[in-house]
């Protein structure tokens, strides 16, 4: 549709590619689309190295996913075992995701995720439970809609595989921090394959309910070990959860960047036509303008 | 030993983190290079009251002047 409205606009005015002032409109239109499949050609290669170099960090990020759930599926062995007795009113929300973009929804569908579950009805939480995020992406997202639960905030993970120094780091800053909470509840995205994620929560018991819960009283435990173990245990859960949502984001990087690219592919043909048809509109017009002013003669 | 007054200062994971520096640093020359990667951390965080945030503070602030 806008090659035969050019085309018209082409063959009324004669020789578009002359630099007369009065075909300056003309000649715009085709140096247009000229820059325009310039740039789109561009960012389509932008796009494809992009997406090159998702893919190498989605197979290290995957591997280190793999060993990196085993924290998280020993920490949930010892919370099955030792269930607490009533549930928590007041939970801490950590919420995971990273500081770089261009990787599809992956920061607003744990953010969705969180604001779902601060406003679920069924399972009813304080609507001022202390949220602290991981990712200066979900940060601003979040500090728009629940800015006053934001209790803290953390960037600079993602970079590289995240590593266990990073989780320790977090529950370090958690554990010392004065936010008052009955249990913790991470968001995540949670790896189903290498095109899909969702959004999930992880619960972590807290020290007290660890300490009152059936399994824990029927051994003698020293309280300070307890708290150890409650400590590490947040550890464990943040890390797994960390290099499960750093491998999501690969993921979502990859394909976002593979869309991208087959669109960027996809403009490039049609304003190719476009500028083709255009250029021999413009060559036929001449033609016709030497051949009648030969035929004149 | 069965008093131990680390817990006075710091949490669990401080002590486990100050622990892995040590053997970290007494391996061999090529398994330390491997071994400082899992260990580094360039972790920043902010605290927020009512919907602000404070400054950005290195969690390390003498090692990210390396």
């Amino acid at each position: 549709m806008l090659a035969r409205r050019s085309l018209a606009r082409i063959a009324t005015q004669p020789s578009p590619l002359g630099a007369a002032p009065k075909n300056a409109r003309n000649m715009a239109t085709l140096r247009e689309i000229e820059l325009r499949l310039k740039s789109v050609k561009n960012i389509e290669k932008i796009t494809k190295s992009m997406k090159m170099i998702a893919s190498t960090k989605l197979a290290k990020a995957q591997r280190a996913m793999q060993s990196g759930k085993q924290y998280g599926l020993a920490n949930s062995e010892i919370f099955q075992h030792a269930p607490s007795e009533t549930p928590a009113k007041r939970k801490l929300f950590i919420v995971v995701s990273s500081d770089k973009g261009l990787c599809g929804g992956i920061h607003s569908s744990v953010t969705k995720a969180t604001r779902r579950a601060i406003a679920n009805t069924e399972k009813p939480v304080e609507s001022d439970s202390p949220i602290m995020v991981i990712g200066d992406k979900s940060k601003v997202q979040l500090s728009r809609v629940l800015g006053k639960n934001l209790a803290m905030s953390f960037n600079q993970i993602g970079r590289d595989i995240p590593t266990f120094a990073d989780a320790a780091g977090v529950a370090d800053l958690i554990v010392k921090s004065d936010a008052k909470y009955d249990g913790i509840s991470i968001v995540y995205n949670k790896f189903i394959s290498a095109v899909s994620y969702e959004p999930d929560i992880v619960e972590v018991v807290g020290e007290n309910a660890l300490k009152e819960s059936a399994g824990f009283r029927a051994y003698e435990m020293e309280d300070d070990v307890t708290k150890d173990l409650a400590e590490f245990s947040l550890a464990n859960a943040i890390y797994a959860a960390l290099v499960e949502a750093h491998a999501c984001e690969q993921s979502a990087r990859r394909n976002a960047m593979d869309n991208a690219s087959k669109n960027a592919k996809d403009m490039i043909d049609r304003l190719t036509m476009q500028y083709n048809r255009g250029r021999q509109a413009a060559i036929t017009n001449e033609l016709v303008d030497i051949i009648t002013g030969a035929s004149a003669l | 030993m069965s008093s131990a007054t680390w817990r006075n200062f710091f949490t669990y994971n401080k002590y486990a983190q100050i622990t892995a520096r040590a053997v970290r640093q007494s391996l061999k020359e090529s398994e330390r290079v491997v071994a400082e990667k899992r260990g580094t951390t360039a972790l920043k965080y902010q605290q927020w009251e009512n919907g602000v945030g404070g400054p950005q503070v290195f969690l390390n602030s003498e090692e990210d002047k390396k």
